[in-house]
């Protein structure tokens, strides 16, 4: 059940990213190419660094959690479900602690 | 002589709503092959003869006693206390369901999705005198769901039901298999109504909570996903397989 309301909640996340995203980058616009550079100063800023990590750790696992669901639409794994969940939850952690790196990283330069 | 401690859920629907619901705790003598339809026996014959619950054949094969023990859908007859873990055993009817008092479940419109799948052979040949034939691999497909004891511990555990009333559910659907499945049924599209619809197949989201809760431990979420196949396949290619 977890798996599927995880599926529920992150998808629900990234819909309501959307919004908030076109929404900002619109008001940005509105202001010309200053206010564009400095709104995105702001956004580079370690808070919103992080908050892209938990947005890029809701597309991992609402992405590839999606694998897993269609598999079960093929008739495939679905006796595997819960194993299949922990490579889910593996495959995710990998590939969200390789974006994890390059944040922080660009963190550290400033 | 040892004792078991059994927190019972209760519930009198003549009592007002606020008190309608409660827990009483009970201590029961304990012995080592004490399971908790035996300790709901001892309660009702010894401390509370008000105390109303369903059994039948005690042998974990009519799925009657299917209740909530300590968080987990459990055959009350095959439950033994001395797998539980705990200082006492906490007994409710199973969630979801509407209640007929105490432990009872009203299990009406489980019984009516279950007709409503039509479970039952159909035939469009003629009734051959002896029996029908069927070979050993056919016959192997239906071990998983002629297992199936109706008890709705899959039914009470379903997301999709709590959210859409009118979804057939997992034991349902996992009936409707057992005969679209079965190489003696000539149905071909006349099931296909009953569950190729949004309170039929499509309502699953392979949550598995059937699975987990499945005291028989089978697979309905894999049968659902077979019917959705086989539907797919009947409406495009004619034939389920």
């Amino acid at each position: 059940m977890w798996a599927w309301l995880f599926h529920r909640v992150s998808g629900l996340v990234l819909v309501l990213y959307l919004f908030a995203h076109i929404f900002v980058i619109s008001q940005a616009r509105l202001q010309g190419a200053e206010g564009f550079d400095s709104l995105f100063t702001t956004l580079e800023s370690p808070f919103f660094v992080i908050l892209d990590l938990a947005l890029i750790a809701a597309v991992l696992y609402h992405g590839i959690n999606g694998i897993r669901v269609l598999l079960f639409d093929l008739g495939v794994g679905i006796r595997q479900h819960k194993s299949l969940w922990w490579g889910v939850v593996g495959a995710g952690l990998a590939c969200l602690a390789a974006f994890a790196v390059v944040s922080f990283s660009f963190i550290a330069r400033g | 002589m040892p004792e078991a401690r059994f927190r019972v859920k209760r519930y009198d629907p003549e009592a007002p709503v606020m008190i309608g619901a409660r827990y009483d705790e009970f201590t029961v003598p304990y012995e080592s092959s004490l399971t908790v339809l035996e300790g709901l026996f001892y309660i009702q014959e010894h401390l509370d003869g008000s105390l109303a619950f369903r059994y039948c054949c005690r042998a974990a094969v009519c799925g009657s006693c299917a209740m909530y023990i300590n968080g987990t859908y459990r055959l009350a007859c095959q439950t033994n206390v001395r797998h539980l873990h705990g200082d006492a055993i906490t007994v409710e009817p199973m969630p979801h369901i509407p209640l007929v008092k105490d432990l009872v479940s009203d299990m009406t419109d489980f019984f009516a999705k279950y007709e409503a799948i039509k479970p039952y052979l159909m035939r469009n040949s003629k009734t051959p005198d002896a029996e029908i034939p069927q070979s050993e691999a056919d016959r192997k497909k239906l071990d998983m769901p002629i297992d199936c004891i109706m008890c709705g511990c899959c039914y009470s555990s379903c997301p999709s039901v709590w959210g859409e009333g009118s979804y057939l559910g997992p034991a349902a659907l996992l009936k409707a298999y057992r005969f679209e499945v079965d190489s003696r049924d000539e149905a071909g599209k006349t099931r296909l109504p009953s569950f190729d619809n949004e309170r039929g197949i499509y309502r699953c989201h392979t949550i598995t909570n059937c699975v987990e809760a499945c005291p028989k431990e089978l697979n309905p979420t894999e049968a659902i996903q077979w019917l959705k196949g086989a539907t797919v396949r009947r409406r495009l290619l004619g034939r389920a397989k």
